[in-house]
């Protein structure tokens, strides 16, 4: 493969084992200017990591491939203490799955299929922290706290069910409430919060060290 | 000396007493023997020499009945019919006969008493041979008595002629109340109005229709519950037609059989439920990867007329933005469909262990032993229980075992075992086969999706297995060894078990 030409907007190493998801979210961000460099496998993208360019780099990987699967990819890079951000692609759904990756450090994951201002908006937050090479989970901004605190007990509750990967049904058990109560809750939070997109809301959960492990 | 009798030809009568094979005694009005024949000489040992004019309480009779023995003779004296009377003889050396007596007193012209005649029977061993007859009825009564399974006999009419023990506990009547009744009594419609056709047929034509075989049938209990029993009928001679019926409950077996079918009814549903779900979850990914190739290609072109060269196609991506977003709609479809399948919680509670591992051991080997497989099995007694959702164990577990049996279908060895062992923290299943193994290839994708290398597999049973076993939190995993065979481990956490404790 040929070195691609940098951008201003930078490069996206793109790890998929299928050809059209390669093909198609690589002309979407040619498209949108960045620089794409595919790989099939992640032990295709370890074969040649050695003569890639990391800075201003950004890894798209997804979560659920044969052999090295996306969540050990990210881990064999945090071994050896390469400093890439690390964007998951999920199924729909699949939370449990993003939270680990979050957890073991991704700063975002995106449901497939995305659009262009999703992947947009995660590759530039993405790529401003390698810029900045800062850790995202360190300590949120203190907005973010503020809107937290605005939450009530029940919803802070609820929050803590949806990131650990429970669907409302489980939530609406655990709290013996309707799954349309949890629901509602669920809007509410999404509004104080701020946040677009439920990948957001689980950002910023996380941000806040929002998650079973850190229960008070 | 000779003591006739006051006949006319009283010779043949001292012949007949004196050759006859039976104790004939003579005694006088006041008891003391006149004569002693030789049958009785013979029967106690004494001379008559010895005997003559002594009275016969004084020496021949045994102890505890010389009073009655006396007071049978005082009757005898004063009536004038014969009397029937048994006692005990005393040998000279001291044994014992027993002698049933006929009485019959002889009176002399003027009325008076002269004699007592006394003919007896030995009957020692007769009464021995009955005592021991009735011994050993009692010891044969005893056994059936002692028999787990409830034993009758009918004549040919159909009437109780025995009812053991266990019949009056199954059947709910006492014997006493049913002897003589007829058997249809124990039988629930229709049987009980067509018994006496059934037995009338039998008595002509001889066709037995349920003799010598057991079969199962319902029985009834007095109370007119129902129950299934095995019914096992033979016949004998008695001097006329008996039948004996062996009937044993089999409520138990019956219900443990049932146990087992609504198990297996489960397992298949929750196997098809099962495959759905995989399936779906399957197609879920598979699905979305070109939903993501479509709607970042129509992405790409949104953006692409977004450039200044395309000034004026607002209209084109709008309706590129409508397709994204039918994409995704087509996505979330998926994604509720996969949701509302995976949403079959577990239902957990407590389980004997050991107990589901038999039971999927018995549904999953029906019909195996005949393929020639050898199971054996090593089961902790130690395990005790544990919160699982037992459907979805014995579901993995009957994955896991007839995997290993197919494993060894071409194989000459079929040896299956099956072991749990308490472990630390943790119960381990075991499923171990001695079949082809399981390929390199294989190893890697073993628990993904559509892996398989069975003809006919569709390949998700070990990838539900491990979608089970990890809403359990526990682990499965095959260990490949270097002999043939495979050994597939199943770890089961103890922790929900305490913490289903703590909380009681």
């Amino acid at each position: 493969m040929t070195r691609p030409e940098i951008t201003d907007k930078g490069t996206v190493f793109l790890v998929d084992d299928d050809i059209a998801v390669r093909r198609g979210v690589t002309a979407l961000l040619s498209a949108a200017e960045y620089s794409v460099e595919t790989s099939k496998s992640a032990e295709d993208f370890l074969s040649k990591l050695s003569s890639l360019d990391l800075s201003n780099a950004v890894l798209l990987v997804d979560i659920c491939m044969p052999g090295i699967q996306g969540l050990e990819l990210q881990e064999l890079l945090k071994d050896q203490n390469i400093e890439l951000p690390v964007i998951v692609m999920t199924a729909h759904g699949d939370v449990p799955m993003a939270v680990r990756a979050m957890r073991n450090g991704a700063v975002d994951f995106l449901e497939k299929p995305f659009t262009v201002v999703e992947v947009k908006t995660a590759l530039d937050r993405a790529l401003s922290m390698s810029r900045l090479d800062k850790t995202p989970l360190q300590s949120p901004e203190p907005a973010l706290l503020d809107k937290f605190e605005k939450l009530t007990p029940r919803e802070e509750e609820v929050l803590r069910g949806i990131v650990d990967g429970n669907t409302n049904k489980e939530i609406a058990r655990v709290l013996d409430v309707s799954p349309r109560t949890v629901e509602a809750h669920r809007q509410k939070i999404m509004l104080k919060m701020g946040a677009a997109s439920f990948a957001e809301l689980i950002r910023m959960a996380i941000a806040l060290n929002i998650d079973g492990n850190y229960l008070q | 000396m000779r003591l006739a009798l006051d006949d006319n030809d009283g010779s043949l009568t001292d012949q007949i007493i004196e050759t006859v094979d039976t104790p004939i005694v003579i005694l006088g009005p006041n008891g003391s023997i006149k004569r002693f024949n030789p049958a009785s000489q013979k029967l106690t040992g004494y001379a008559s020499d010895e005997v003559l004019g002594r009275k016969v309480w004084e020496f021949l009779i045994i102890d505890e009945e010389i009073d009655g023995v006396r007071a049978v003779f005082e009757k005898t004296r004063g009536e004038d019919t014969p009397t029937h009377f048994t006692n005990y003889w005393k040998r000279k050396d001291g044994q014992h006969r027993l002698l049933e007596w006929s009485n019959k007193t002889i009176h002399d012209r003027s009325g008076k008493v002269s004699y007592v005649l006394a003919t007896g029977v030995d009957i020692t061993d007769a009464q021995a041979t009955k005592l021991q007859l009735s011994e050993t009825q009692a010891y044969l009564m005893s056994i059936i008595d002692a028999s787990p399974i409830a034993i009758i006999t009918i004549n040919e009419r159909g009437e109780l002629q025995s009812f053991n023990r266990q019949a009056e506990e199954c059947f709910g009547y006492k014997a006493a109340e049913v002897l003589g009744e007829n058997v249809k009594l124990l039988m629930p419609e229709p049987d009980q109005s067509r018994h006496d056709q059934y037995m009338g047929q039998y008595m002509e034509t001889g066709e037995k229709r349920i003799m010598e075989r057991a079969r199962s049938v319902l029985a009834k209990r007095r109370n007119g519950e129902q129950f299934p029993a095995m019914l096992h009928v033979s016949e004998f001679k008695d001097g006329q037609p008996t039948f004996v019926g062996f009937i044993e409950d089999i409520t138990d077996q019956k219900m443990t059989e049932r146990r087992l079918k609504e198990t297996q009814f489960q397992l298949q549903h929750a196997g098809r439920v099962g495959a759905m779900g995989e399936i779906a979850t399957s197609i879920a990914h598979e699905l979305n990867q070109p939903l993501t190739a479509a709607a970042s290609f129509a992405g790409a072109v949104s953006l692409k007329l977004k450039k200044a060269e395309y000034a004026g196609c607002e209209d084109a991506i709008e309706l590129l933005d409508d397709v994204v977003s039918e994409i995704r709609r087509a996505s979330e479809i998926i994604r509720q469909m996969r949701e509302f399948i995976r949403n079959r919680k577990t239902a957990k509670s407590l389980h004997n262990v050991n107990q589901v591992v038999q039971e999927a051991a018995t549904i999953s080997l029906i019909g195996a032993e005949s393929e020639g497989v050898k199971l054996e099995t090593s089961l902790d007694d130690d395990l005790g229980e544990l919160q699982l959702d037992r459907i979805q164990i014995q579901q993995v577990l009957v994955n896991l075992i007839r995997n290993a049996v197919d494993a060894m279908k071409d194989c000459d060895e079929k040896r299956l075992k099956i072991s749990t062992a308490k472990r630390v923290g943790f119960v381990e299943i075991t499923v171990e086969d001695t079949g082809a193994g399981i390929s390199d290839e294989m190893k890697e994708r073993l628990f993904e999706p559509f892996a398989t290398n069975k003809e006919g597999g569709v390949g998700i049973g070990l990838s539900i297995s491990k979608a089970i076993i990890d809403a359990h939190q526990g682990e499965i995993f095959a260990n490949i060894r270097d002999s043939p065979g495979t050994v597939f481990t199943v770890k089961l956490p103890e922790g929900a078990y305490d913490e289903a404790r703590n909380h009681r």
